[in-house]
């Protein structure tokens, strides 16, 4: 497979969509961050995906250049791209909500410590 | 004389509970008794208040026999017990033989004494599935904290505060009872078991069913495998004087 080829797989009007897609998805990250859907912190993650997308929309050189270099074929390498990526991002959120399950058990076993508590005190015995 | 806690998990026990508190009553007047009620959705914690021999915590969700021993031994750190105890609240631990496992414990046998099954009912007969099951970990926990301990899922267990000091930062969630072995092992503090008698079960559900051994035995392995990889934060409270006093907003250590 020749770069001609490759490189007429990536069409202008495929190119536009790829970068209009890309502009849609960080309109729609700010504007649940606006409306605090989303945490900062966790849009920066989107906005940068976003924002590869984009790149890849104006420079898709870079697509066909690592096609080449992999030996692979177009299909192949955007589908290896968006798998690891998506795979990537799923990871990231087993980190987070490992985190916040245990926070929440902490927080869960603290409530029950300090209705004790409360309880003794309320029942005024010397226990506490 | 050492405060003792005994702390007994419940979850939908009101068949039971009633029966065990009598028995500590009994058996056991000296030892103070914590219930902590996992989120049961019947009367059991009605029922031990209103006997009013146990202090009792209602956690506020079922959160598993894990977090639940943790949030007793949270509390027996809180009020600086020297020694826990875990028990359960089914009737299958014999609440008359608890000084044994206690007295070895006071007497500084070992960090924990562990009262292993050797059920005399013949009416016992767990699963081939559970037998199993039970029979792998309880090497697999052999051949890495060693010791000879044959019973390593018993729940029936006495321990120092350096000890419940540990499990009260860090403690498995589901089925902790093997991989709470592992942990004290990190830890450089030593199990030793004594043959009890144990009861078939009064009432309720067993936690362990037998469709949960292949996800039980899958669970723990991996468990006890990554817990000699992680790396040990605290030492352990080896100290005898009180100075667990406000470790209530301690911070845990995240597993």
């Amino acid at each position: 497979m020749d770069d001609t080829l490759l490189q007429i797989s990536i069409q202008p009007g495929h190119r536009i969509a790829i970068a209009i897609l890309s502009l849609l998805l960080v309109g729609l990250v700010l504007e649940l961050v606006r409306r605090d859907y989303l945490k900062e912190k966790y849009a920066l993650l989107w906005v940068a995906t976003s924002l590869t997308g984009l790149f890849i929309g104006i420079f898709p050189g870079i697509l066909t250049w690592l096609t080449h270099t992999l030996k692979f074929q177009l299909l192949t390498t955007l589908y290896a791209l968006s798998f690891l990526y998506t795979l990537g991002i799923i990871l990231a959120f087993s980190v987070i909500i490992s985190r916040l399950v245990e926070r929440n058990r902490v927080l869960a076993q603290e409530v029950a410590l300090l209705g004790n508590r409360v309880r003794h005190l309320e029942e005024g015995d010397d226990h506490v | 004389m050492a405060r003792v806690l005994v702390i007994i998990p419940a979850y939908n026990e009101s068949e039971s509970i009633a029966d065990v508190l009598d028995a500590l009553k009994r058996h056991a007047p000296d030892y103070d008794v914590l219930v902590v009620n996992d989120g049961s959705t019947d009367n059991t914690s009605a029922i031990v208040k209103r006997m009013g021999s146990a202090d009792i915590i209602d956690l506020p969700f079922n959160m598993g026999i894990g977090s639940t021993m943790q949030t007793g031994y949270k509390y027996a750190v809180a009020q600086g017990y020297d020694i826990a105890v875990q028990c359960d609240a089914d009737g299958q631990h014999p609440v008359e033989q608890l000084s044994r496992i206690v007295d070895g414990v006071v007497a500084k046998k070992a960090d924990m004494i562990i009262g292993s099954r050797y059920v005399s009912d013949t009416a016992y007969t767990p699963s081939i599935f559970r037998r199993v099951g039970k029979s792998l970990l309880s090497r697999l926990v052999d051949s890495v904290v060693g010791g000879g301990i044959t019973d390593t899922t018993s729940g029936f267990r006495a321990m120092n505060r350096a000890v419940f000091g540990t499990f009260a930062r860090t403690y498995p969630d589901d089925y902790p009872e093997a991989e709470a072995l592992v942990i004290m092992h990190r830890h450089g503090l030593k199990a030793v078991e004594v043959p009890v008698d144990m009861q078939p079960r009064q009432g309720g559900q067993s936690s362990i069913g037998p469709r949960r051994a292949a996800y039980y035995i899958v669970k723990v392995s991996m468990a006890i495998f990554i817990r000699m990889l992680k790396r040990i934060t605290h030492a352990p409270d080896r100290g005898e004087s009180d100075t667990a006093g406000s470790d209530l907003v301690e911070k845990t250590e995240s597993r």
